[in-house]
């Protein structure tokens, strides 16, 4: 009983201080069904900042480059970078998915971390990185499944099946699995970690509003950006290893 | 510290009975909610009654996995784990995303960068083409200057043949003079000495005659 009154008196303080709000989501309707209203509008923000940046900055592609379109030049050499290493030479049709997924995720992440999105409030739930909601991360990591069985199918047919009994028969069970078990880790790595560094720097904020954070903050930048890249990295290395000749 | 707030969840909300509508994170469950309270003591009142909804909501959600199955349903809302029509939105929304970014950035960008490293590739090529140019021009160059040395050094070789032609002339005339003057005192020598030969002869005869008396005794 004592410990009980304490529990909640504890968590009473700390939460009327820190507002942390986990699983709490702010709904529409749609036709019947429910979705996330937090999560679509931070995804349009998100989208428009991408949109929006990538307009103004190549309208006008020059020999040689301005600033603006400098940097779109070095994200796009730096896109097809890793699409090139991780797929191989045909890679060309692959560099918009892989370069979307890269950008969508890390222009989320960050935008979690940098955009004042407390400013604005909901009626319930709070206004976040799209990328710490499991439906963001299952919905590209399902894209990247899809994606990645597309590869395989229009590179080798029906062949494509061959690689489950590859290298013996005896694994075929495991080879099954995988086709779960990346998406499922790709999915939840992401989200893991973005909900994980988000409700790091609130409890923190809440407990010392000054100054300590700011490491937290910082660490969180960091690995928002590694968290993009795995997931963009992953994707081609998928798409690549499905590509691959078995022989 | 996170194990003991759920387990106190836990039991709160065990003893809370289960409401009936699926929208329940109303005031209607927290009344419930408060409801029940007074079985515990005071100190808990008073915690609970500052308890705002959302925080009701947070400990229902904090206690999900440890929920009996009639409580499911109830705290469905307030999930971690709430998959809905935001998937296949998403979805939509990446691919649209991935259309747009393509046909605004990937691909005219990349053509572009294309285009200028061919452009740059093809410039620097042509100058490797002028560099032979350079080297060409350079062995004429060495070809002139070679010819201009040899024709220099003919020219030096003709001057200097013609200069040693003209010192010999001049040698050998004045040799020629030297020799015709020592020819002509030569000559002249002679001269002199068969002049003063033909006159010792003379003498010679006198003087003889006058040997002869002297010695001889006139007899």
């Amino acid at each position: 009983m004592n410990v009980l009154s304490c529990s909640i008196n504890t968590l009473n303080g700390l939460y009327d201080i820190s507002g942390v709000e986990v699983g709490q989501h702010f709904y529409w309707k749609i036709g019947g069904f429910q979705v996330h209203a937090q999560v679509l509008i931070t995804s349009w923000v998100v989208i428009v900042i991408l949109l929006g940046s990538a307009i103004v900055a190549v309208r006008n592609p020059q020999t040689i480059p301005t600033a603006g379109q400098n940097f779109f030049e070095y994200v796009l050499e730096f896109i097809r970078d890793i699409s090139k290493t991780q797929i191989g030479e045909e890679y060309g049709p692959w560099v918009p998915f892989i370069g979307t997924m890269f950008l969508f995720i890390f222009v989320s992440n960050w935008s979690g971390a940098l955009l004042p999105w407390k400013i604005i409030q909901l009626p319930q739930g709070e206004l976040a990185a799209p990328t710490n909601d499991i439906n963001t991360t299952v919905a590209l990591a399902l894209l990247t499944s899809v994606a990645y069985f597309y590869a395989g199918f229009s590179k080798k047919g029906l062949g494509y099946f061959g690689k489950y009994i590859q290298p013996t028969p005896i694994l075929l069970p495991i080879n099954i699995l995988e086709d779960f078990t990346k998406p499922l880790s790709l999915s939840f790595r992401l989200f893991g970690n973005i909900l994980a560094d988000e409700l790091v720097v609130v409890v923190l904020v809440s407990l010392v509003p000054l100054v300590v954070p700011i490491p937290v903050m910082f660490l969180g930048l960091f690995t928002s950006g590694i968290q993009a890249l795995i997931f963009a990295t992953l994707a081609a290395a998928y798409i690549g290893e499905s590509m691959e000749g078995h022989h | 510290m996170a194990t003991v707030i759920m387990a106190s969840s836990k039991l709160l909300i065990r003893q809370s009975p289960p409401t009936p509508s699926l929208s329940t994170i109303t005031n209607k469950s927290n009344n419930k909610l408060q409801v029940t309270l007074p079985k515990f003591t005071k100190t808990h009142l008073i915690a609970l009654s500052s308890t705002t909804f959302k925080s009701l909501s947070l400990l229902t959600a904090a206690s999900f996995t440890f929920a009996p199955p009639l409580l499911a349903e109830e705290i469905e809302k307030a999930a971690l784990f709430d998959f809905n029509l935001t998937l296949p939105i998403i979805m939509v929304e990446f691919l649209i995303l991935m259309v747009a970014l393509d046909k605004i950035w990937f691909t005219p960008l990349g053509k572009f960068m294309d285009e200028r490293d061919a452009a740059i590739r093809e410039k620097l090529s042509s100058v490797k083409d002028t560099s032979e140019e350079v080297k060409q021009l350079e062995e004429q160059a060495a070809a002139v200057m070679r010819a201009a040395r040899a024709e220099i050094s003919a020219a030096l070789n003709k001057m200097k043949k013609e200069t040693q032609a003209e010192v010999e002339q001049k040698l050998a005339e004045g040799r020629k003079k030297v020799e015709a003057e020592l020819q002509e005192a030569l000559a002249n020598l002679e001269k002199q000495k068969e002049e003063t030969i033909q006159s010792l002869d003379s003498q010679i005869a006198a003087l003889s005659d006058e040997i002869v008396k002297k010695v001889l005794p006139i007899q």
